[in-house]
């Protein structure tokens, strides 16, 4: 019989032989293990659901342009300030971006008024291709826009009698464009008394090429804080205010960091505990076996020999109690996220190689004492009982 | 003339302030079988510890099988068990969870390769063929003994050594415990040393030597 095949059935045997301690500690390290997966997996879940909350709020970031600002007043008297509109630089901030390798979703916006008919209409230049990845829950009734053709939100369209099929002739201070409605937009916000058209149309027809009234950016936030990336951007474009968009991100982020806090705590407190309780049932075992380890020792084996059988053990038990733990880690991770956070967790099967991880170092770390008490333990000493 | 497996000059053993073994000369031939014997305490185990390098001794010199073992570290003592010694103790020391067969295996294991065969062909020999996959608590006094003397000499040992294997045992056992061991030597030609504290256990060997408070008193070859 092959040596390894022969160790792990001696193994097996030895851990059949003391059931009920073998249970406990299979329960000990697969409660550990299963704790640390359930909070892992809840982590993870929890960060990629809170990312996609943060996605449905749309942008997190905000660059608009520097107002030039002029205070109006003489002497001691104030008349308040005057502010002319400023535009961002469409080339300048797409510069910046790249360089800065902020990773975000963006959209860029020209907010300016055209007339049509005896009324000024403010009309919303954007790409159409970057507003329907950055609001994925705006509706639209009809098509989204050709070249040619604009969206009318749904406030504007109610209060106009606009309708898809429609015409529209818009003057601007350049141009004068002839649009096709494709069809009425509703987001639930202030877009919805918005004219949206193409970016380039209406920088042509305001006869503002390459200009910008604002940025909108989704930063996914990761381990830098969003204010961070505010801060970096905000450096390299001294010409704009960068701008968190604050109650969202930062409550989302919060909230995230004090969930893995609390559950990094707490699994700190169950491994040590089960650390400690693994190292307390294992240095029982070697006490009470004391005889067979001296009789290994006097039929030859050496001390390093006798001790990778008892190695095996502790490993055999991280194994199975790794396994169980992450069996029962992820039912407990998909009702505590079913229960609590009325969402269902993901199975992620490499948690196993976690919750294996986990189960193993504690069932080697706790054996740490009893297996140098195996490796000194004196043969003639033990086999007399001492 | 047969040359000598065990040497010793002013083998000593002391723990602590207690010397369990005043310095002892003696030569063992190649395939004699010796018996120890004396009261508790005497030195006997001692002695039989010091040669089948269990222990080390306080002074003096110790070579088996041509071996210094006071050179040898802990774990070339550990080899040398496995190669040159087998053991059989008064208490069996079975692993509990393990089979007649795997028990044997187990010396297997430490020494090379674990072989069910021969494992079995051993206690077959031991007229332990039918209780092959019975465990310790399963087997008497008597059975338990002889899967002791099969793991004993599973790795054809130079050097058979018994701590009381009989002690334990009542006098039908012990007579055909003592069989098999002449027996086995008979075919494996391997030296015995046998600490006993009864005669008629020590007259089954060559020669008896006694020990008293840690000092060989006196030794008595037997008639063959």
């Amino acid at each position: 019989m092959h040596r390894r095949r022969w160790l792990l059935q001696l193994v097996l045997r030895a851990l059949a032989h003391r059931k009920g301690r073998t249970v406990l500690l299979l329960a000990v390290l697969a409660m550990a293990s299963s704790l640390a997966t359930a909070l892992g997996i809840v982590s993870y879940s929890m960060e990629k659901q809170v990312a996609g909350e943060v996605r449905k709020y749309g942008a997190n970031l905000i660059i608009i342009p520097q107002s030039a600002r002029l205070d109006v007043g003489s002497g001691g008297l104030n008349f308040g300030v005057i502010t002319e509109p400023a535009y961002l630089q469409q080339r300048e901030v797409e510069d910046t971006l790249a360089r800065s390798g902020l990773k975000a979703e963006r959209s860029f916006h020209l907010r300016g008024a055209l007339h049509w008919k005896d009324a000024d209409l403010m009309v919303d230049g954007v790409n159409f291709t970057d507003i329907r990845r950055l609001f994925p829950w705006w509706q639209l009734k009809g098509n989204w826009p050709a070249t040619g053709e604009t969206v009318v939100g749904s406030d504007l369209a109610t209060r106009l009698k606009l309708k898809p099929g429609d015409t529209m002739e818009l003057v601007g201070k350049a141009q004068t464009v002839r649009l096709r409605i494709s069809g009425i937009v509703s987001s639930g916000g202030e877009e919805d008394g918005l004219l949206f058209l193409a970016l380039p149309e209406l920088q042509q027809a305001l006869g503002l090429d390459g200009q910008l009234t604002l940025v909108r950016l989704m930063v996914t936030a990761g381990d830098e804080s969003l204010k961070k990336r505010a801060d970096a951007l905000q450096l390299l474009l001294p010409s704009a205010k960068v701008n968190e968009v604050r109650q969202t991100a930062r409550t989302s982020e919060g909230l995230l960091a004090k969930v893995k806090l609390l559950m990094f705590m707490v699994t700190a407190v169950v491994l040590v505990s089960a650390g400690s309780s693994v190292a307390g049932t294992m240095s029982t075992t070697v006490l009470e076996r004391g005889k067979e380890i001296g009789l290994m020792k006097a039929m030859g084996g050496t001390r390093w020999e006798v001790m990778l059988i008892f190695c095996g053990e502790a490993a055999m038990l991280g194994f199975l109690g790794g396994l169980a733990g992450y069996l029962f880690g992820s039912a407990i991770a998909q009702f505590i996220t079913r229960t609590v956070f009325s969402a269902s967790a993901e199975f992620i099967p490499w948690f196993a190689g976690i919750s294996l991880g986990v189960s193993l170092f504690l069932a080697l770390l706790g054996s740490v004492g009893p297996m140098i008490s195996v490796f000194k333990l004196d043969p003639v000493r033990s086999l007399r009982g001492e | 003339m047969v040359s000598a497996i065990i040497e010793t000059s002013g083998l000593t053993r002391n723990y602590g302030d207690i010397c369990a073994l005043k310095p002892i000369d003696l030569i063992v031939p190649e395939g004699e079988w010796l018996s120890v014997m004396g009261h508790s305490g005497s030195g006997k185990s001692t002695l039989m510890n010091l040669v089948g390098g269990l222990d080390r001794p306080s002074n003096g010199s110790l070579r088996v099988g041509g071996e210094d073992l006071l050179a040898l570290s802990e774990d070339g003592l550990a080899r040398f068990r496995r190669e040159f010694v087998g053991i059989i103790f008064q208490q069996h020391h079975l692993v509990p969870y393990l089979t007649a067969v795997e028990n044997v295996m187990l010396a297997q294991y430490f020494h090379s390769v674990p072989d069910e065969a021969e494992a079995r062909s051993a206690l077959e020999r031991v007229g332990l063929g039918h209780r092959l996959k019975n465990r310790p608590g399963e087997l008497s006094g008597g059975e338990q003994q002889r899967v002791c003397i099969a793991r004993a000499i599973i790795n054809s040992p130079k050097l058979l050594l018994g701590d009381e294997p009989t002690g334990n045992l009542d006098h039908k056992s012990t007579v055909m415990v003592m069989e098999l061991l002449k027996e086995l030597r008979a075919e494996e030609r391997f030296t015995v040393i046998m600490v006993t504290h009864n005669q008629e256990v020590a007259a089954w060997g060559d020669r008896t030597i006694y020990l008293d408070d840690g000092v060989l008193v006196r030794e008595e070859r037997m008639k063959s």
